[in-house]
């Protein structure tokens, strides 16, 4: 027995209850460092044609508009919304944040390269630049052991005063990459984004130039999550989800109803 | 046998598409730029021999409510939310024009901008497609502004426009794919006027607790033909008993 009000409510379920993840992590990453929230993108599923507009309905009457009923509702995707977040001064000489678009390169272990806008960077063993969870940065910068008054400048510059010299030393230049259509970058987990062909290729280049966000060191870029927005979806969701199980119980109380009946 | 319990049938078939378009509604009720749909019944009279007391009833959605949606702002270069009544022109699968409010606008790796359910959108010669750029913006009449790649980001380019069309005076009604098309075909003129709010969305206009309040309108109608068919019931085999012979 097919009911088609009670199937037209479950796929209005599976989307909230999706929509209702994707806010779940939004929430989850409020504190992670250049973390970018996402949002469900709702579709209308394809209409069903019962009855044609102008289909002979008795002999004298003709129906005048018909009858398509919708089969509900899916999630189409979930689009990445790529507003800057907040920046935080944390004083450490290696977080660095973007201002503007673009993001960091860093060597991935199976040989890609992941992007990120995560700019909490480390000092490895071997005085390499690394992320926090010990991906090398592209390019490779190496910084002297001895090495003090670390800087990073807006274009990307990095500095430090080495021991015997009086000037400060310049140990290279970080690069920033930025993609033409950023939300099309793809997600893979630890703050890292890899590209397709949805991205395009990255156009690589110094920080603050052609349309390159730049770098600000000594600070970090926090998520873009704005908790009370989430709320709000999120108690909007969660409305949505109890309207649509209402339906459910709803077409159960009819056919309910009608075997008892007759 | 009285023939009430297939009039009953009639309704109780309404009462059950009607649900189901409620159902849609509400499944839809945090769909962007959705528009909830209005089913209604229809008498229809039988013709013949008899009193003429009698009238089938046939359900219809008779179209779309067209009333805006709560418009929220969230910050994205290409979400749009049409003002007033105006409708963003895209191309359906089959390649007609056709309509929609919804404006969560998207780019596809080829470039090609579409809805956020897939539908190329209009502009002045076509689907849109936008060269690679740094920047795209949309102004508040629709024009795109890209920065192409490595150019001076204070001097914008417009690529092209956003057709958007206005449904005044025309019957629009909802398609099989969800798109609004011109009642008995035809197409709408192009609003130069009309405007969008650009980084906003349009919501579903589908308001919950309306929705709730038909659907248990839909569920009673189902119970008290359910009841008229166990009263006919009732009836017959009283009748039955009365003209029983006695043994």
């Amino acid at each position: 027995m097919t009911i088609g009000a009670l199937h037209v409510a479950r796929t209005g379920l599976d989307a909230q209850s999706f929509k209702m993840q994707v806010i779940a992590n939004n929430l989850a990453n409020v504190n992670t460092t250049g973390f970018k929230r996402d949002r469900a993108n709702f579709e209308t599923l394809s209409y069903q044609m019962m009855t044609q507009p102008g289909a002979t309905a008795s002999a004298d009457n003709r129906y005048a508009t018909g009858l398509n009923l919708g089969t509900g509702v899916q999630l189409a995707g979930t689009s990445r919304i790529d507003t800057q977040g907040t920046f935080a001064t944390t004083g450490n000489a290696l977080d660095m944040a973007i201002d503007g678009a673009g993001f960091f390169q860093v060597q991935l272990p199976d040989g890609r390269t992941g992007y990120t806008r995560a700019g909490n960077f480390e000092r490895a063993e071997d005085g390499t630049i690394v992320t926090s969870d010990g991906k090398p940065l592209i390019p490779q910068i190496q910084v002297p052991e001895d090495a003090t008054g670390l800087s990073v400048g807006s274009d990307g510059t990095v500095s430090a005063s080495v021991p015997g010299q009086a000037d400060a030393v310049e140990l290279g230049r970080i690069e920033v990459a930025r993609f033409a259509n950023p939300s099309g970058l793809q997600a893979i987990g630890d703050n890292m984004l890899v590209e397709t062909t949805a991205s395009g290729t990255p156009q690589v280049g110094a920080a603050g130039e052609e349309g390159r966000g730049s770098l600000r060191g000594g600070m970090l870029e926090g998520s873009n999550v704005n908790v009370v927005e989430e709320l709000v979806d999120m108690i909007e969701t969660q409305r949505a989800y109890e309207v649509n199980s209402k339906m459910i119980q709803a077409s159960d109380e009819m056919m309910k109803n009608a075997t008892q009946t007759l | 046998m009285d023939r009430v319990i297939y009039t009953s049938l009639t309704a109780m078939r309404g009462s059950q598409a009607r649900q189901t378009a409620i159902a849609n509604n509400l499944a839809n009720v945090n769909t962007p730029g959705f528009r909830g749909e209005i089913a209604e019944a229809q008498s229809l009279w039988l013709q013949g021999s008899g009193i003429g007391g009698r009238a089938v009833s046939a359900e219809e959605v008779v179209g779309a409510d067209m009333r805006a949606g709560t418009v929220t702002t969230t910050g994205r270069d290409l979400d749009i939310a049409m003002k007033g009544d105006a409708l963003l022109v895209v191309q359906a699968p089959n390649g007609e024009e056709a309509y929609t409010r919804r404006g969560d606008l998207m780019l596809s790796a080829s470039g090609l901008l579409t809805t956020g359910d897939g539908s190329p959108v209009q502009g002045a010669q076509g689907p849109v497609t936008i060269p690679p750029a740094d920047s795209i913006q949309i102004d508040d009449q629709g024009g795109i502004w890209v920065v192409p790649t490595g150019g001076d980001p204070d001097n914008p380019q417009q690529v092209d426009r956003l057709r958007l069309a206005s449904p005044a005076g025309s019957d629009v009604v909802k398609g099989l794919d969800g798109l609004f098309r011109v009642k008995n075909g035809g197409i709408l003129p192009d609003d130069p006027e009309a405007r969008v709010a650009t980084r906003s969305l349009e919501g579903s206009n589908v308001t919950a607790t309306t929705a709730l309040v038909e659907m248990i309108e839909a569920s009673k109608s189902w119970d008290s033909q359910l009841k008229l068919i166990s009263d006919a019931r009732e009836m017959d085999s009283a009748t039955a008993n009365l003209m029983q012979l006695p043994r």
